[in-house]
């Protein structure tokens, strides 16, 4: 097809989109073992409808969907993009299914970010969903997360997910010094942010000889230093700067996104400890938003077990010392950097799929100030961290966001 | 709720991993030695890190030197360093004894492939 000389001028004489990209919706089902016969068609419907009113847009807006779901495993359902949107009302638009292990959901609001910023859609529909803990046993769950590191070698080994951290967080300690005391503090503070979510799948406050005295697992890590499995839904819309409904103008928006990735293979890794693909990502989302990571005044960061928490802070750049700036309360939900207030992986929990777009709602909803009431800082700051991985940070995807000016 | 029961049977082929996988059914470690850097992988990287992905196959000794150990209910795993290779690996701790830190590789047992290594008095026959 030729452009005439008219269509040229045309297409000049159009003025510049807003190139910034604004959560318009957000929004998260509680997390939990469902046991009221509900299935994970209606949890993403749920978390849809309820982002969708928050933005104040009608289906017939929305140009595109991305859909985070790790795996067909626990659904026994191929093709769930398709599925999902028919639900929805929204047949006739592009649904893509993003998978990247532990990382899906972040994967998916990326590929939303690049399709505003390519200029392919205007308002765009992230959807997080999986039934991690109720279709499947724990054991069979087991067997599946084996085969989500390297099937030929740490699969067929029999490896847990948890032997895996384990022994990169053993890596981790040996460097940084840190002891089973930081992972308590890890636990602990999670948990007890979890407690005052009321969307929280594990709501309760484990006392420090509690956690010490639980099972262990995989040393050094015991029942309580891991985050559940769950069931559960998120989702985000995304929209163009210059086509956000007048009510959302304020709202929170994407300032930076950064992702990299690492060997499969843990032992290949210059530092087994090291979740050097999370620093790779951080740098990249900061030269992206034109911060350092020390403008980051909330994260909630990726911490399938506690230890993996400590590595993550210093991955992210957001410490040197973390197990010091851990128990001095830095990372509190009154500190200078709350960490994980919605509880994170281990309070919260943790539908896979759903975990890195619920990360991303959170830290929209808090910049906003209208998270959950006994969760929300008083002050906002201008900056929140969004951190999810995959494998043992095999993948990692980071957003920043950035507060809204009303 | 409705109760569904689905049993799969795989048919896996290992493509370039073949001599890794044959390698471990008979308790030898196959690794991959970079033509180029020479640098030896076990686990076998398909392209080295610096960027070659000519390689030759070569046999390890099968002495493992066990840097980092986890134990539990999840079973008993080391992150190990096999002699001859330059990147280390998981292995799944076959009754290796408590506090020994060097172990051999074991010939796999069972119908998958697994990289496990025991106490030296357990080797496979050369």
């Amino acid at each position: 097809m030729y452009l005439t000389a008219d269509a040229v001028e045309w297409t000049l004489a159009q003025p510049m989109p807003d190139p910034s990209i604004v959560v318009t919706g957000a929004s998260l089902t509680p997390f939990n073992r469902r046991k009221d016969g509900s299935g994970f068609r209606d949890w993403a419907f749920e978390a849809f409808t309820s982002a969708l009113a928050m933005s104040g847009l009608v289906p017939g807006d929305i140009d595109e969907m991305y859909l985070a779901s790790e795996s067909d495993f626990f659904s026994l359902q191929l093709n769930p993009a398709s599925i999902l949107a028919s639900e929805f009302g929204l047949h006739d638009i592009a649904a893509t299914r993003c998978e990247g292990g532990g990382a899906s959901g972040q994967i998916a609001v990326h590929a939303a970010v690049r399709a505003i910023s390519s200029a392919a859609a205007r308002h765009v529909l992230v959807v997080g969903v999986d039934p991690s803990a109720s279709s499947l046993s724990g054991d069979a769950m087991r067997e599946l997360y084996g085969f989500s590191f390297d099937a030929w070698t740490d699969g067929m080994n029999g490896v847990t997910a948890t032997a895996l951290y384990a022994l990169s967080y053993l890596a981790f300690a040996a460097r940084y010094g840190t002891t089973d005391a930081d992972l308590a503090h890890v636990t602990h503070q999670n948990r007890t942010n979890a407690g005052r979510n009321p969307g929280a799948h594990l709501r309760r406050s484990d006392s420090l000889a509690e956690i010490a005295e639980s099972p262990i697992i995989s040393n050094p890590y015991r029942r309580l230093h891991c985050a559940p499995l769950s069931d559960g839904a998120a989702a985000l819309i995304l929209s163009r700067g210059d086509v956000v409904p007048p009510a959302r103008r304020g709202a929170s928006r994407v300032a930076g996104i950064g992702a990299s990735g690492d060997h499969m293979h843990l032992g290949a890794r210059r530092d087994p400890g090291m979740f050097q693909a999370k620093t790779r990502a951080m740098q990249r989302a900061c030269a992206d938003a034109g911060v350092t990571p020390d403008r980051i005044g909330l994260a909630e960061v990726y911490d399938a077990y506690a230890g993996a928490q400590l590595q993550g802070l210093v991955g992210l750049g957001l410490t040197e010392k973390p197990g010091r700036d851990t128990a001095s309360g830095v990372f509190a939900a009154d500190g200078r950097c709350p960490v994980n207030l919605s509880g994170g992986l281990m309070g919260q929990g943790a539908p896979v799929g759903a975990t890195g777009v619920a990360q991303t709602a959170t830290c929209a909803l808090l910049l906003e100030g209208r998270y959950h009431a006994e969760l929300q800082p008083d002050r906002l700051p201008d900056y929140a961290l969004a951190d999810t991985h995959g494998g043992i940070c095999t993948t990692a995807a980071v957003t920043i966001l950035q507060r809204g000016r009303a | 709720m409705v109760s569904h029961r689905l049993t799969l049977d795989y048919d896996l082929h290992p493509g370039w991993l073949a001599p890794f996988v044959e390698g471990l059914v008979a308790g030898r470690a196959m690794a991959r030695a970079c033509t180029a850097c020479a640098r030896t992988s076990f686990p076998p990287q398909r392209t080295c890190d610096c960027g070659e992905t000519s390689a030759d196959w070569v046999a390890l000794s099968g002495l493992a030197e066990v840097r980092f150990r986890t134990r539990g209910a999840d079973g008993d795993f080391g992150l190990v360093a096999f002699e001859g290779a330059d990147t280390l690996a998981v292995v799944a701790l076959d009754g290796l004894s408590d506090g020994a830190k060097t172990g051999h590789i074991l010939a796999s047992g069972g119908p998958l492939a697994r990289m496990a290594v025991g106490d030296l008095e357990n080797r496979a026959a050369p």
